[in-house]
């Protein structure tokens, strides 16, 4: 049994030195000022209403970029759970295949459909149907969240819904449960733990990017990740970087928790 | 029937939005023209460019390399761990699960800044093995995640009933439980390759000089447009993994099933299955990766003689660059920088030795101000005579006696209009004040620019570090924003030749190739006066390899090199001789690229203004971009 326990030692080692220690690292940045000397200024910068703003913008889009994400992936995870081929892992791919198309350049690709004479447009002129003006703005944003973190919240839902055993569906209709009563009362609850960890893979991301807002918002719209990316590659402020970071840290660390505590059982991984 | 069809409706529908941008970077690797805002016919060229590009190439094979290192590594921790995990009491597991949950839920900002600072804390060098060891960081859980399920379901039983029955701990594991976590193990590694490839944030806060990953090597790409070969490589790459994933999975075992009641057609058919579904997708893969072993080889062998250059994004023809190795022997390392702001801090804190660098005015006054500068020596850069006179006077502005900076590339900022949407005659930056032009106006996406326009508008120096000054330009700025369309840096050009906005702020390096490709487009420098500025090569005081930087600077003002690059880039050239050599007249006599500077009283060169100044430009900036 020792021995088994040992076989942990690398990722042990692995995980305090690359993980561990580098957060005290942010830690000890976001208290001290330039000189070394304990501050709380740099965590105190989250009130300038900029940062506030930024932050609040960051909050409210990754918020309806998940409602958006988990309207769209409950059904098309039932949907796909109920088709009995055997080809889990095929359709699993299916939503992975395209991250082998550089994730820059999939949003990138959005810019050529989304403009004003764009793709998009273009068909929609051709349909003689008002044109769709949403590129530089919130919207696109949103689409762009969507777009790209919509496979972490169809995953782990799908994968909560195939374990679900046939036999308790039927049960509950042997019953007398009507369809909209047995997905209230039985599907819905007993994939709790995938919708929790789809909302966690998606929020957290759209919480946080800095590039999605980069390229589709046209530089109009400021995000707490944006913020954090300027401090640290071009006003070279780490201190003040650090600082934000450890604030957003405490946010998701927050979030999470209040999520986690709707998460009774196990399971609902992604993968 | 309804609902059956709905569900495939609404399947197509998610399909469709999935694989929509992935079909328009297929499409675009089949352009013609070199922007994305046109679609200027149907070639292949870009296929062939593409194994010609080094710099394309050498990133997409360090992507592959540092994705299957890592997740073959964080594999192998991975499943330890798991397996490790899997015996251990509760307690124990419930940690060892929170720390394996950290990088999953922690941002991966966080995560880039957090490894950042631990790898200068310890003065690591950035380069390949920072890279490597974060994405190996990031890799582990999602290993860990793949395994642990399949742990779960094997049975303890087994493994202990061949331990009864003699078999070592080693045998007994290899033989009994790990033929049953296959699956996990394997799904876990490819998701650990995918999702390394595709990671941008990471590798963009832990990489350095001369290493690219096809990620980071985008990003620097965005602002100028990306390159073609870009979307031909990503094609290439996509419909491989398709090819691979298809053999893997329709595999012609259904098909095959019901011949296998023909006698002989059962062997053949378990031959051909094996052919298709292993041994074609393993030798693709393998061909992939030895090749970028060949590659990385072949490109990392290096003379000791090297020189490490930092210059703007596509602002090189990067023939010039292989020429260069050829005629002196010496290998050039050559990196892209977006803004002088990102580039500043990189050559101050003196982290990365760079050999040459090119800055612009405002910047170089500001290194010589903070010591960062060598004086170059003129003795090896006989061809410094090609440059013309007024412009070496005109760099006296920022090195006052000429001894720190070669002249590369200078021009103007303007005006670059739409004639077909601006009807009236453009004369003012007033224009982009003009609610008419509401949500048609690209404005620059940098303090000194967007300041400088607004400053010059109000009638005020671009200099100016008056606080009433710079307020009232603020106040403009924010009035302006509601009519700007997009804030950007280089995308005005490829979003004014898809006649995307009416209005744009432009550098007249920009305007010459925009006019090139949609001869609606009209430059002008407004009457209020401008910027006029030059970009110049110095050589950092840490540079490790000055002389070679002084023979790239020399051959850079080689007349039929610097013609070359003025093609390219058409940036205007300070080199008078390279000038003569332009064969059209109507570019040599151009008055955008060469205009009659007599004849412009107002234009000024940015200065640099301490740090105080720049910090209450910055924060000013920040007010207007986050209001």
């Amino acid at each position: 049994m020792k021995s088994k326990r040992l076989l942990a030692g690398p990722y042990l080692f692995w995980s305090v030195s690359f993980v561990i220690i580098p957060l005290l690292v942010i830690v000890y940045y976001a208290f001290t000022s330039d000189g070394g000397t304990f501050t709380l200024a740099n965590l105190s910068q989250i009130t300038t209403p900029e940062n506030l703003k930024a932050l609040g913008i960051s909050l409210l889009l990754s918020f309806i970029s998940t409602l958006v994400c988990l309207i769209l992936a409950y059904p098309l995870a039932m949907i796909l759970s109920q088709k009995q081929v055997n080809q889990t892992s095929f359709i699993v791919l299916i939503f992975i295949l395209p991250m082998w198309m550089n994730f820059l350049l999939r949003t990138m690709a959005w810019q050529t459909l989304l403009e004003k004479n764009g793709v998009i447009n273009s068909i929609l002129g051709f349909l003689h149907l008002p044109a769709l003006e949403i590129i530089n703005t919130p919207y696109a944003i949103i689409l762009g969240m969507v777009y790209n973190f919509l496979p972490f919240m169809v995953l782990p839902i799908y994968n909560v819904l195939i374990k679900i055993d046939p036999n308790v569906l039927n049960a509950a209709r042997d019953l007398g449960a009507n369809p909209v009563q047995t997905f209230l009362k039985v599907t819905f609850p007993l994939s709790i733990p995938g919708v929790i960890s789809g909302i966690t893979m998606v929020f957290v991301p759209a919480l946080t990017t800095f590039v999605i807002s980069d390229l589709l918002g046209g530089g109009k719209i400021l995000l707490i990740g944006n913020v954090i990316e300027q401090s640290f590659k071009q006003n070279s402020n780490w201190h003040v970087g650090s600082g934000l970071s450890l604030v957003l840290m405490i946010f998701i660390i927050a979030s999470m928790a209040l999520v986690a505590k709707y998460d009774k059982g196990e399971g609902g991984t992604a993968f | 029937m309804i609902r059956k069809f709905l569900q495939k409706l609404y399947l197509a529908l998610i399909f469709i939005i999935l694989y929509a941008p992935i079909v328009t970077l297929m499409v675009l690797s089949f352009n013609q023209s070199k922007t994305r805002a046109k679609w200027g016919g149907f070639t292949l060229k870009w296929y062939k460019e593409l194994f010609q590009n080094e710099q394309i190439m050498s990133a997409f094979y360090t992507t592959l390399i540092i994705s299957f290192v890592a997740a073959a590594a964080a594999t192998l921790i991975g499943t330890a761990a798991a397996i490790a995990i899997q015996g251990m009491k509760q307690r124990w597991r419930t940690f060892y699960m929170g720390v394996t949950n950290i990088p999953m839920m922690n941002a991966e900002i966080v995560m880039g800044v957090s490894l950042m600072l631990l790898f200068i804390a310890f003065r690591m060098k950035m380069g390949f093995g920072t890279i490597l060891i974060a994405h190996i960081t990031f890799n582990i859980p999602y290993v860990i995640l793949s395994v642990a399920p399949k742990l779960k379901q094997t049975n303890r039983h087994v493994y202990e009933a061949a331990l009864d029955l003699g078999a070592s701990p080693l045998e007994a594991f290899f033989k009994v439980v790990f033929p049953d976590i296959v699956p996990g193990v394997m799904s876990g590694f490819m998701l650990a390759f995918t999702m390394s490839l595709d990671d941008f944030v990471i590798t963009h806060f832990t990489k350095g000089p001369g290493i690219d990953t096809l990620s980071t090597k985008i990003y620097t790409e965005v602002r100028k447009g990306i390159k073609p070969e870009i979307y031909a490589l990503s094609t290439i790459m996509f419909v491989t993994v398709l090819v691979l994933l298809i053999l893997i999975n329709y595999s012609p075992e259904e098909k095959e099933d019901t011949k296998t009641k023909k006698k002989r057609a059962k062997k053949p058919s378990k031959v051909k299955k094996i052919l298709l579904r292993r041994v074609i997708p393993v030798t693709i893969c393998v061909l992939f990766l030895f090749g970028g072993f060949y590659y990385s080889r072949e490109s990392n062998v290096m003379n000791s003689d090297k020189v490490v250059v930092y210059n703007w994004g596509e602002y090189l023809d990067p023939e010039v660059l292989t020429m260069f190795e050829e005629e002196t022997g010496i290998d050039v390392v050559y990196e892209e920088f977006e803004t002088n702001e990102i580039l500043y801090p990189k050559i101050s804190s003196g982290a990365i030795a760079y050999d040459v660098i090119c800055p612009s005015d405002y910047m170089i006054q500001r290194m010589i101000k903070n010591d960062l500068l060598a004086e170059i020596n003129f003795d090896n850069i006989p061809n410094i005579k090609n440059i013309g006179k007024d412009y070496m006077e005109q760099s006296r502005q920022f090195d006052p006696e000429n001894k720190y900076s070669v002249p590369y590339c200078w021009g103007t900022v303007g005006i670059l209009y739409n004639k077909t949407m601006v009807k009236e005659p453009v004369t003012s930056w007033s224009i982009l004040w003009d609610e008419k032009y509401k949500d048609n106006i690209l404005m620059q996406d940098s303090v000194r620019d967007a300041f400088g326009v607004t400053l010059k508008y109000l009638g005020y120096s671009l200099n100016s570090t008056d606080l009433d000054e710079l307020t009232e330009a603020r106040d403009l700025l924010i009035e302006q924003k509601p009519l700007v369309q997009a804030y950007v840096i280089d995308q005005v050009r490829d979003k004014m030749i898809g006649n995307e906005a009416a209005i744009g702020v432009i550098y007249s390096g920009e305007a010459i190739y925009t006019q090139m490709e949609n001869p609606d487009l009209e430059y002008v420098i407004p009457e209020e006066g401008s910027n006029i500025w030059i970009d110049s090569w110095v050589i950092p005081k840490n540079a490790e390899n000055k002389e070679n930087g002084e023979k790239f600077i020399n051959f850079l003002c080689r007349p039929d090199i610097a013609l070359k690059n003025f093609e390219y880039i058409t940036y205007s050239t300070p080199n008078v001789e390279a000038r003569k050599l332009i064969e059209d007249d109507a570019v040599r006599n151009s008055k955008i690229a060469f205009p009659d500077l007599s004849q412009y009283e107002n234009l000024e060169t940015f200065q640099y203004m301490g740090t105080e100044a720049d910090q209450t430009y910055g924060e000013l900036w920040n007010q207007v971009k986050s209001h």
